[in-house]
């Protein structure tokens, strides 16, 4: 799910960036701070930085004595991704293994639907691999399907969230197209 | 809500073309997958038309992840909405099917007439 964050965060311009005044020091600021953003790409609470809405308040600047960068607290509010447990959401089949499935919905590509979570479904090797069921669509790659949150997992080595789904539940499953033309 | 999302991270990567040649090069990963998921994925394409669902949805004191998940995953039917977010239901907030009904029927007119 989206989250709107609002977070004070610090801001260093190294003093090369400092000549001017006014517009092209805020300009720097943003900068900076857009490109510190994308590097960190995701926190363990907050989720995956996507991107900075507004720059609320740029407090007063400091000088670092050793560097002579100034460090700026800012505030500033942005988008942020994180998956919950117990969320329902539409994930895209990515991989199809003997025993479950990828999915990949936005920036979070480690969902896995494990096949003892898929009731009645079947694995049918071949060369495009898929999960067939008697009652319900095929799952196989390129397949959207609706599942439920069952846990989330943060790995802190590679600044990424995995998590672990299941199809237990009303009205979870492939779903059709998106955007169906009534 | 996906449908505002899209909005905002469109306007951003518009923002970037107008500032460089080739955008897709700057933004970063996470940035490019999570606008093609809210692209592929949004109910609702017309800003006014997103503005619109955000205003019905807010009129049912609702939680705000309850309004998110209702919004993105647009049920059809009370059945469907009550096993998307179950807690529409408890918490003694009077929501009653009828009430549920009557904001799934004013979503899927705004989708029609969108």
């Amino acid at each position: 799910m989206f989250l709107k964050v609002k977070l004070p965060w610090n801001v260093v311009v190294p003093a090369e960036n400092l000549d001017a005044k006014g517009p092209m020091l805020q300009r720097s600021i943003v900068i900076r701070l857009l490109d510190d953003f994308a590097r960190r790409k995701a926190t363990k609470d907050l989720g995956y930085f996507l991107a900075v809405t507004t720059l609320e308040n740029i407090g007063e600047g400091r000088v670092r004595e050793n560097t002579g960068e100034v460090l700026f607290p800012v505030v500033f509010s942005g988008i942020t991704f994180k998956i919950f447990r117990g969320e329902v959401l539409d994930g895209t089949v990515h991989k199809v293994l003997k025993h479950g499935v990828f999915l990949k919905c936005g920036p979070v590509e480690n969902i896995y639907l494990t096949c003892s979570k898929m009731p009645d479904y079947r694995y049918v090797q071949a060369e495009n691999p898929v999960f067939l069921s008697e009652k319900n669509p095929k799952i196989e790659k390129d397949v959207v399907v609706r599942v439920i949150v069952i846990g989330t997992k943060w790995l802190e080595a590679e600044r990424e969230f995995q998590a672990l789904v299941s199809l237990e539940g009303d009205f979870l499953g492939p779903v059709s197209c998106e955007n169906p033309l009534d | 809500m996906n449908c505002e999302v899209a909005i905002i991270l469109d306007h951003k990567y518009e923002q970037l073309q107008q500032t460089s040649d080739d955008p897709m090069n700057q933004v970063s990963q996470v940035f490019e997958k999570s606008l093609q998921y809210v692209k592929r994925f949004s109910r609702y394409k017309n800003p006014d038309a997103v503005r619109q669902v955000r205003e019905i949805l807010s009129r049912y004191q609702l939680a705000e992840f309850e309004l998110c998940v209702l919004g993105n995953l647009c049920p059809e039917t009370v059945e469907e909405a009550i096993a998307m977010v179950p807690s529409i239901k408890t918490r003694g907030r009077a929501h009653d099917d009828e009430a549920i009904e009557k904001m799934l029927n004013d979503l899927s007119l705004i989708k029609k007439f969108e």
